[in-house]
């Protein structure tokens, strides 16, 4: 897959080339641990850049180099043109952790307050962005409640309010929806959508690939300390037709004569290897399945339409299979695998 | 900064939502609830106690004689021996008979009480040939319908006191009783204003804040805060507080000043309610109790360093706890031996007192020793060893001549503050190799000695007596002589009851004379100056300067009064004073330094103001240009100068911990004694160094000064951070109590080693903790 390797650099909020990090070993028999290998990236302002990678990929150790919270054994690497680390580049980021932690003596509001001066800010603008944030993540109303009685959705709101208590430039998020309740994801999400419709720069981490899909403009792959892949979420997820059709059909009892399903839908279809179709009984109709079939050309299909046609098999749904971004991600991940 | 001004303060809310800390509160205030009922009552002194007695011994010999001596009936001594009650009075006789004879302290201080009810014993004529103290004169002016019960009572009490000079300390006019929720203390604890505020700044609040504070709060506060450093590096802690603009060292600083919140917040309540108990109820508002907060935060942030670096290091709170005990356990370990090396290694050798007599060096030593110093060997040779267990004294020697001093060993018991057994002069020579010869028998309860002309003079706890230097020597077979009037003196004195009950009240013996006139008495805090060429005596006697000069009239003994001074002020304050050639030098606790003629007595310029936590602890002439060097209990050596009416505090001369000064007339040199058993000897004209002596040092103190000293700088002495404390809180630089001898002594604090080691301590350990954190990955 031919893949774009960087945004535009005139306008690369975040510049990485050639980083290296190394872990060296102790005399206790820690082994040294190659956790980069030379990665290079970028991401232009306004982009929502996803971060994906399989756990150990070396993910979070590339996002503690962007924030200076580890440094780098080699190359280089920059927000907004300074070095990451300095004071100027860090001024301008918000950063919601994996798993935030707030000290159990606040509540939404003085944690809020808190992080605020830790960013610098004046009081009159702590209190104006509280109240803005605390209503864009939905604690208003709860901003005087212990944090202890928090839920993790909660919690995570409230880290991406602290994130955005400075109006950041970039926003860093590590697994903003990890551990969270679909309700929970789902309410992060729609928080996100909202930051990334008012045109915020986010460099989102996470290995939920629908999340980065519906989320994402553009896209890198990390797999054991290298990138293996980046660019837009379009190419990434190309759409492109496979030879994979999926077919939803309702069948009589009586078609089936006695014979197992299996064995009649290949029958019907034309298939010799049963590794070619997969079955799933559709929930609640007993009758319906949906067939997930490989079928190389437009006649093979005709004349399984019409062989299931002749059989009395009704067809409700029939349609090719396109290439998703998981796709790519196992495929670029397996390569990158193999290779090592 | 406000970035770490926010973590400060979160540290500061972060405590107060703890409940550790609200039970410490809890703990705070029931305890401040305890003492709040404690209560004061101030009435005149009148009621007699046991540590009233300067000199028992002397009251028992002057009662016996008052009852044995028909000349002594109608004195003031004798009515009232005559008034005590009959067992007493059995006893006293018994005394006059000269049977030894004991009588307790409780029994005369009840017979003494008893008199103050019932003043049939007074006689104003008697009376009348008393010394008496302002007060009292006032008080006697007063019509008997004109005085309440109190200040009859208390005027009782201070004819009694004139009656018996020289047996009574110095004690404040009011007293204070302590009450406890408005009763009275079954025990009486009665003390004066004075004792009382020394009492309770020196030692009680101190004694609260050092274990309340010192040990339990820093216990407890580690026990909460071990976390805190911990607790920062967790992942979802640490990466968002790196992420912001802020630096790593600043952060880690404003953590671990944070973390001394909950110990803040603890000791403001302790310090602010102790100080309010204090006054509110004490009516002792000390302001300096105040400083206690900050060097108890101080102090709880020595051993936080600790569990910071700790917790950094391995980022848990169960290890940083378990290290932090190790490490106060090596502190206390540490802290006990280095106590046990300055009582028993490094005290016993301090020089307290000096003297040069031809071109040897002697000295008298904390631990009851006297040295000379061997400059062939480099070292000081014991004459009699110094020794943390040995309860004997030995007074400052004096020069007899260029090759012989004379001193006096005072032999210690459990029970008698003035020596057990016959005190002599003792002589020692270099001819015999000076090894101590007995000579005259000295006054009983002789304190010090002075060489006064060609005279040897001594002070007892009421006398000052001379015997000539000739007499002495010749009593120690040092030269020979006619001898004959002082062997038929003590034949004399031998035979009759009058003069053992002499010898009791510390009369003169042997070839003694008493030069202080009748009636008079030295009365503690005193001091003595000496004319080298034995024309005249300045003393300060209880607040009182005296002048007395030799009289022309050879066959009188005592010497004439020729000027006399009541100074202002609490006269039982500790008092030192120097004469150098017309000038005298007056330096008293809490009191200016009085430049004063020494012939008139009258004061000469303006007053110099000294601090007031300084204690002045000695004083000394240098020259007789009115320069003096003053040795205060910061131990510096101030020199002071008075010229033309003009007086100024000069500065400091010669290193600091210096313990004795002495001027060496004939050398013109100034020998300063200092850091234990070293000397400086400084020219007097220009003050320069002309040689320093550096013994060499043996056994113990070898050790302590390679292993025991080194070790006590690397870890910080956080057990001596009370005496900051109580340095603090006293407002002075040195404690005061009453040795076994009974004899005041200063006990200096060391305020700044414990502050600067522990200081150190957390320096090393924070720079060592924010470098780590600053270049880790994390």
């Amino acid at each position: 897959m031919t893949i774009s390797a960087t945004a535009d650099e005139a306008a690369a909020i975040v510049d990485v080339r050639g980083l290296k990090k190394r872990y060296s070993g102790s005399l206790w028999g820690r082994k040294q641990v190659n956790a980069l290998r030379g990665v290079s990236l970028s991401a232009a302002a306004g982009e929502v850049f996803g971060l994906l990678g399989p756990n150990g990929a070396g993910k979070t150790t590339l996002i503690k180099i962007l924030l200076g919270v580890v440094r780098p054994s080699d190359g280089a690497a920059s927000l907004f043109g300074e070095p990451v680390g300095s004071t100027a580049a860090r001024r301008r980021v918000g950063y919601l952790p994996e798993s935030l932690r707030v000290d159990r003596h606040h509540t939404a509001r003085s944690a809020l307050k808190y992080y605020g001066r830790l960013s610098g800010m004046s009081p009159n603008d702590i209190t104006r962005r509280s109240d803005e944030l605390l209503d864009l993540v939905g604690l208003k109303g709860r901003d005087k409640e212990s944090v202890k009685r928090f839920s993790k959705g909660m919690y995570q709101r409230l880290g991406l309010a602290q994130a955005l208590m400075h109006n950041p430039d970039l926003l860093v998020l590590d697994e903003p929806t990890d551990g969270l309740d679909p309700v929970g994801r789902n309410e992060v999400r729609r928080v996100i959508e909202r930051l990334r419709d008012d045109g915020k720069t986010i460099f989102l981490n996470s290995h939920i690939l629908q999340e980065v899909e519906m989320i994402c403009t553009r896209v890198a792959i990390l797999s054991k300390g290298e990138i293996c892949g980046s660019g837009n979420i379009d190419e990434m997820s190309s759409g492109a037709t496979t030879n994979r059709v999926t077919i939803e059909v309702a069948a009589p009892e009586t078609a089936f004569n006695g014979q197992r399903a299996e064995n009649k839908f290949m029958e019907w279809i034309g298939l010799s290897d049963s590794s070619e179709l997969d079955i799933t009984v559709l929930a609640g109709q007993s009758r319906s399945h949906r067939l997930d079939v490989t079928l190389d050309s437009q006649e093979k299909i005709d004349g399984a339409v019409d062989r299931l046609r002749q059989a009395g098999v009704s067809i409700a749904r029939l349609e090719p299979q396109r290439e998703t971004l998981e796709d790519t991600f196992m495929k670029l991940v397996s390569a990158s695998e193999e290779s090592a | 900064m406000r970035p770490y001004l926010a973590v400060i303060r979160d540290s500061f809310h972060a405590a107060l939502a703890s409940r550790v800390l609200w039970g410490a509160f809890v703990a705070i205030w029931l305890l401040l609830a305890a003492l709040f009922p404690f209560g004061v009552r101030e009435d005149l002194t009148t009621d007699f106690r046991g540590q009233d007695f300067d000199n028992g011994t002397r009251m028992k010999a002057m009662l016996a004689r008052g009852l044995a001596d028909p000349t002594q009936k109608d004195s003031g001594a004798g009515r009232i021996a005559a008034a005590m009650p009959d067992e007493v009075r059995r006893q006293l006789e018994l005394v006059g008979n000269g049977d030894e004879v004991r009588i307790r302290y409780k029994q005369l201080t009840d017979a003494l009480n008893g008199l103050l009810d019932d003043e049939s014993w007074y006689d104003e004529e008697a009376w009348n040939n008393i010394n008496r103290l302002k007060e009292l004169r006032e008080l006697d002016e007063l019509a008997d319908d004109e005085i309440d019960e109190s200040s009859r009572r208390r005027r009782a009490r201070l004819r009694i006191e004139a009656a018996l000079p020289g047996v009574f300390e110095a004690r404040a006019s009011r007293s204070i009783f302590l009450t406890y929720a408005g009763m009275e203390f079954p025990a009486e604890l009665a003390v004066d204003k004075l004792q009382f505020d020394r009492v309770i700044n020196q030692y009680v609040l101190p004694f609260i804040i050092d274990w309340l504070l010192g040990f339990i709060f820093v216990f407890l506060g580690i026990l909460v805060t071990a976390s805190v450093i911990p607790d920062m590096l967790q992942p979802g802690s640490l990466h968002l507080l790196l992420s912001k603009p802020v630096s790593r060292t600043l952060l880690l600083l404003s953590k671990f000043l944070g973390g001394c919140a909950f110990v803040l917040l603890c000791v403001i309540q302790l310090v602010v309610g102790l100080y309010l108990v204090a006054g509110l109820r004490l009516d002792i508002w000390n302001p300096r109790l105040l400083w206690c907060i900050p060097v108890s935060v101080f102090l709880f942030s020595v051993f936080y360093s600790v569990s910071a670096l700790a917790g950094l290091r391995w980022r848990s709170p169960i290890l940083a706890i378990g290290v932090t005990t190790i490490f106060g356990t090596i502190c206390l370990v540490v802290g006990v031996i280095g106590g046990l090396f300055d009582g028993f290694v490094k005290r016993p050798d301090e020089i307290r007192g000096l003297t040069v007599a031809g071109q040897h060096v002697f000295a008298a030593t904390e631990g009851g020793g006297l040295i000379r110093y061997d400059e062939d060997e480099n070292r000081w040779d014991e004459i009699f060893d110094s020794s943390a267990t040995n309860s004997d004294r030995v007074l400052t020697p004096i020069a007899l001549s260029d090759s012989a001093v004379g001193t006096a060993q005072v032999r210690g018991g459990r029970f008698n503050p003035f020596g057990s057994g016959p005190l002599d002069l003792l002589v020692l020579s270099e001819s015999n190799e000076w090894e101590p010869e007995p000579s005259l028998r000295l006054p009983t309860a002789t304190s010090s000695l002075f060489r006064i002309g060609d005279s040897v003079m001594s002070m007892n706890t009421g006398e000052l007596a001379l015997a000539s230097v000739q007499s002495a020597l010749e009593a120690a077979g040092e030269v020979e002589g006619d001898s004959e009037s002082s062997e038929t003196k003590v034949e004399e004195d031998d035979g009759g009851w009058l003069s053992k009950l002499q010898n009791m009240m510390g009369g003169a013996t042997d070839g003694f004379t008493s030069v202080l006139p009748e009636q008079m008495a030295m009365s503690p805090p005193r001091d003595v100056q000496v004319d080298p060429e034995g024309q005249w005596i300045v003393a300060i006697s209880r607040g009182r300067l005296l002048r007395l000069e030799r009289p022309e009239d050879s066959s009188s003994t005592a010497w004439n009064l020729t000027a006399d001074r009541v100074l202002d002020g609490e006269a039982s304050r500790r008092s030192v004073i120097a004469v150098s050639g017309d000038v005298l030098l007056v330096a008293r606790s809490e009191e200016p330094l009085l430049l004063i003629d020494s012939k008139s007595l009258e004061p000469i310029g303006e007053s110099l103001s000294l601090s007031d936590s300084l204690v002045p602890e000695s004083a000394s002439a240098i020259g007789d240009q009115g320069k003096f060097a003053l040795i205060t209990s910061d131990g510096r050596c101030r020199l002071i100068e008075s010229s033309d009416g003009t007086n100024e505090m000069i500065g400091t001369i010669g290193p600091r911990e210096v313990e004795a000064v002495f001027y060496h007339r004939s050398a013109n040199e100034l020998y300063i004694a200092h850091h234990i058993d070293q000397l400086d000897v400084l020219n007097v004209d220009g003050l320069s160094l002309s040689r320093t002596i550096r013994p060499k040092l043996v056994s113990w103190r070898l050790v302590d000064k390679y292993g025991i000293s080194p070790l006590r700088m690397v870890i910080p002495q956080t057990g001596e951070l009370g005496e900051t404390t109580a340095a603090m809180v006293s407002g002075k630089s040195a404690v005061a109590f009453n040795n076994p001898s009974g004899e005041e002594e200063l006990i200096r604090y060391n305020i700044f080693r414990p502050v600067i080691s522990c200081a150190l301590f957390i320096f090393v350990m924070m720079s060592i903790g924010c470098v780590y954190f600053a270049t880790r990955d994390f």
